[in-house]
């Protein structure tokens, strides 16, 4: 305290009514006409009226004007502020629009019960209002006085501002505006409101989820323009995706079964496109999609630029690639079927635009319709897991062979997983898909393909059924197609990656075959060769001579040989 | 006829330059109160080697000021008001006004801002000081009481509402029950007006003694004990046929 003092004396200056006694006000008008730079262009017209004198010496002109306040004017008047950081230039506005923006207007709308008829309760509202009162809970009301603007200049492609109502600018003094009227007097009108406008980005910006992802990386990235880049690539992907997919989806309704085969044989990048332009559905609100689209493109990125997965290669070795999609999906329940998408969502969707077109099998067609069914904001991530399970071992080399792709499809497989089996659990489709990086089960693929558009054409026709999908597709497909998964489905599912080897025994052949009927291409799903480290051959052979051995009863379903062993 | 939402930039054309000031709240007050044309000043430009000064001076018959009680001046207002005059140049400021019928135009550019000030004089600290006065005023005030009050809370040997209740009680009579059938129609036709009712707005309903209804209830309707509408009754799902439902009775 007192060395500042003692500094205030040493410099000189007087402090206010601390040290002396009279002090000379430091007014402001003082300090204020040192600031005001010379000759500013007051925009005032001197004309002639009688009020005017022009008096003073030789160096001044002295002008006066009459200043008036009209009463009752309809218009009132507000400010409008800019920063002049923003550079706003009016001379550029061709044409303006400006509304008041009312997206908080849901915020404050109550719950909408029904008033009466069905769903409604006798004075609800007396007792919602009985017990805001009791709590003390005071209710602010919606006005759209108070409401932010939104200001449009130059049409859609032009600016776009915000303008927020400043407070407190009423409260203890008033601001008046003082134009100047032809007859040169002043008219002075009060200011209502204020409002400072700010301009609204049109460039691509990061969610909050995204950029915490990328916050998290800041450290390892280094081009910061890739990350928009990307993200924008996504974008057209994304964008031209559903485009396809919207003008071919009305088109194959019907034929879907017989698209599927021959899909599926092909295998053919053309066909890709325009399967894919199927399976994604145009209906789709681009919004639920862009979210969903944008965390698989995160995850992707991040894939790419640094190792996230903790799971090593073979950690996916034991995981059963059910790729004949059997109707067994009976067993999964839909729950965790909507939180599969959002899981892979966050996966990377490594496997870029084009190999997962190519891989474009007929499960988008088959699965478009049970996306339909799921939800809306499933559907893309949904789509893209399926393209990508269905990625025919064909492919696999080729994917493979992407350099940038391979921890991707690492992480991507091992996110696969969970959804694959969520989507057995949707119960249309069974079909499990197959890893990226899956050494080519080819053998089996052509028919398991077909059994699997089989099972899928069956599985979609139960759950239009509606009300009881989950126990009707058990009781379907149970003694129906076999599939490599029994009830125990989830278990199965999640045993997969910790039973890293499955051995052919009789042992794990009995098992199988006493819990439900089997086909030969089943049980050859269930010893895969990855996990059994057998050659597709040796496992064929062995798989034939433990079949000899135990002898299993024979029966005819769906036009397809079973196995199983009575108790 | 502009378009509901379009801004007129005509203002912004033309280039109407404007000035933006600041005014006491008192010079505001004493404007509201002019008349005629609305006349309330003059304003006088100075430009003097380089420098402007500007300053208004309020008319003479504004300068009195009442108090509220509309009693004669006690102060008069000042007369010169010195204008200081302030840059615009951190922000772009625009004035646009809004007409009534939601039609919104751009009036100008504010060239010049500016601060009102009273010239310091007598006449102007006096009326601060009332105003200052007046402002410390608590708006609250505790006032003692010579005597006691004596009027409220008297001891009553019965309450007068309490009378009135339990002769509305005697008059009612207990609640006797009804028909079934008669109670069953008051339901019906009481949850085709809403879905949901409480036991307690039942009995209001209906004039029935509590069990015997919940018996009835019972019959025909199920108890909701979770989800939004908690403890309330209402029909049986085969009884209800409300729009939008697939089920009917």
């Amino acid at each position: 305290m007192v060395t500042h003092r003692q500094t205030w004396r040493s410099r000189g200056v007087a402090c206010r009514g601390a040290v002396s006694g009279h002090v000379p006000l430091i007014s402001g008008g003082s300090r204020g006409r040192r600031r005001i730079p010379p000759e500013p262009d007051l925009g005032v017209r001197p004309t002639l009226t009688p009020v005017m004198a022009a008096l003073g010496s030789s160096s001044q002109v002295v002008t006066e004007y009459v200043v008036r306040v009209p009463k009752n004017t309809p218009k009132r008047y507000n400010i409008m502020a800019f920063n002049s950081a923003d550079r706003v230039t009016l001379s550029t506005w061709a044409q303006a629009r400006m509304e008041r923006d009312m997206s908080n207007k849901r915020i404050y709308a109550e719950e909408e019960l029904p008033e009466s008829g069905a769903g409604s309760e006798f004075h609800r509202k007396l007792r919602e209002e009985a017990r805001r009162k009791k709590y003390g809970i005071v209710l602010k009301e919606f006005r759209a006085e108070d409401q932010p603007w939104l200001l449009r200049v130059n049409g859609k492609t032009g600016r776009k501002f915000r303008g927020v109502k400043k407070g407190g600018v009423t409260e203890n003094a008033s601001y008046y505006v003082f134009t100047q009227c032809p007859d040169g007097a002043f008219e002075a009108f009060p200011v209502r409101n204020w409002y400072n406008f700010t301009p609204l980005a049109r460039h691509r910006t990061l969610t909050a989820e995204e950029a915490e992802e990328e916050w998290e990386r800041r450290n390892k990235v280094l081009n910061h323009f890739s990350i928009m880049q990307q993200r924008r690539l996504r974008d057209q992907d994304e964008e031209e995706e559903d485009k396809d997919k919207g003008r071919k989806a009305p088109g194959k309704g019907g034929g879907l079964r017989i698209h599927d085969l021959e899909e599926d044989l092909e295998l053919s990048s053309e066909e890709s496109e325009g399967s894919e332009a199927e399976g994604e559905k145009a209906a789709r609100p681009k919004a639920a999609g862009g979210r969903p689209r944008k965390k698989k493109r995160k995850g992707r990125k991040g894939s790419e630029d640094e190792a996230l997965e903790d799971s090593d290669d073979g950690d996916f070795e034991g995981q059963e690639v059910d790729y004949m999609s059997d109707g067994s999906s009976s067993g999964e329940e839909e729950t965790g079927k909507a939180k599969a998408p959002k899981e892979e969502e966050e996966g990377p969707k490594g496997i870029d635009e084009a190999s997962e077109s190519s891989e474009e099998s007929e499960e988008e067609k088959a699965e478009e319709k049970e996306e339909e069914e799921e939800g809306k904001a499933t559907p893309t991530p949904q789509e893209k897991k399926k393209k990508r399970e269905s990625s025919d071992e064909s492919q696999t080399s080729e994917e493979s062979d992407i350099d940038s792709e391979t921890s991707s499809a690492l992480f991507m497989a091992k996110k696969k997983t969970p959804p694959k089996r969520e989507r057995r659990a949707s119960g249309s489709s069974s079909r499990g898909g197959s890893r990226p990086g899956t050494p080519t089960d080819s053998g089996g693929t052509g028919g398991t393909l077909r059994a699997a558009a089989a099972r899928l054409e069956q599985g979609r026709r139960a759950a239009p059924g509606g009300s009881e999908p989950p126990p009707q597709k058990r009781l379907k497909t149970e003694p129906g197609p076999p599939s490599g998964k029994s009830t125990p489905q989830p278990h199965s599912g999640k045993s997969t990656p910790s039973s890293g080897e499955v051995q052919l025994t009789e042992e794990a052949v009995r098992r199988y075959l006493s819990r439900k009927p089997m086909t030969t291409k089943d049980l050859l799903k269930k010893f895969q060769t990855k996990r059994t480290g057998l050659s597709s051959d040796a496992t064929v052979n062995a798989l034939a001579q433990l079949l000899k051995r135990l002898d299993p009863e024979r029966k005819l379903i769906a036009d397809k040989m079973h196995f199983f062993l009575k108790e | 006829m502009s378009d509901k939402g379009e801004l007129d930039l005509t203002g912004a054309k033309q280039n109407t330059g404007m000035w933006l000031v600041k005014v006491p709240k008192y010079l505001s007050q004493q404007w509201s109160k002019a008349s005629g044309r609305g006349e309330v000043g003059k304003l006088r430009i100075v430009k003097n080697q380089g420098r402007t000064e500007v300053s208004f001076t309020l008319n003479e018959e504004l300068a009195s000021i009442n108090d509220i009680g509309g009693k004669p001046a006690s102060v008069s207002a000042p007369r010169e008001h010195p204008f200081l005059l302030q840059s615009v140049g951190g922000q772009t400021l625009t004035v646009f006004t809004e007409t009534s019928v939601d039609k919104l135009a751009l009036e100008g550019i504010v060239v010049q801002r500016a601060e009102c000030r009273p010239a310091a004089s007598e006449n102007y600290m006096k009326l601060k000081r009332l105003q200052i006065e007046e402002s410390s005023k608590p708006v609250r005030l505790s006032q003692q009481l010579d005597k006691a009050v004596t009027t409220n809370y008297k001891p009553v040997a019965n309450h007068q509402y309490n009378i009135e209740y339990e002769k509305k009680k005697k008059e009612d009579g207990k609640r006797a029950r009804a028909d079934k059938q008669q109670v069953l129609d008051m339901l019906f036709s009481a949850f085709e007006k809403h879905q949901y009712y409480n036991i307690k707005d039942l009995v209001d309903i209906t004039k029935q003694p509590v069990i015997y209804l919940k018996e009835i209830l019972r019959e025909i309707g199920i108890y909701n004990v979770k989800g939004t509408h908690k403890n309330t009754w209402e029909l049986k799902p085969e009884y209800r046929h409300y729009q939008g439902e697939e089920k009917s009775d």
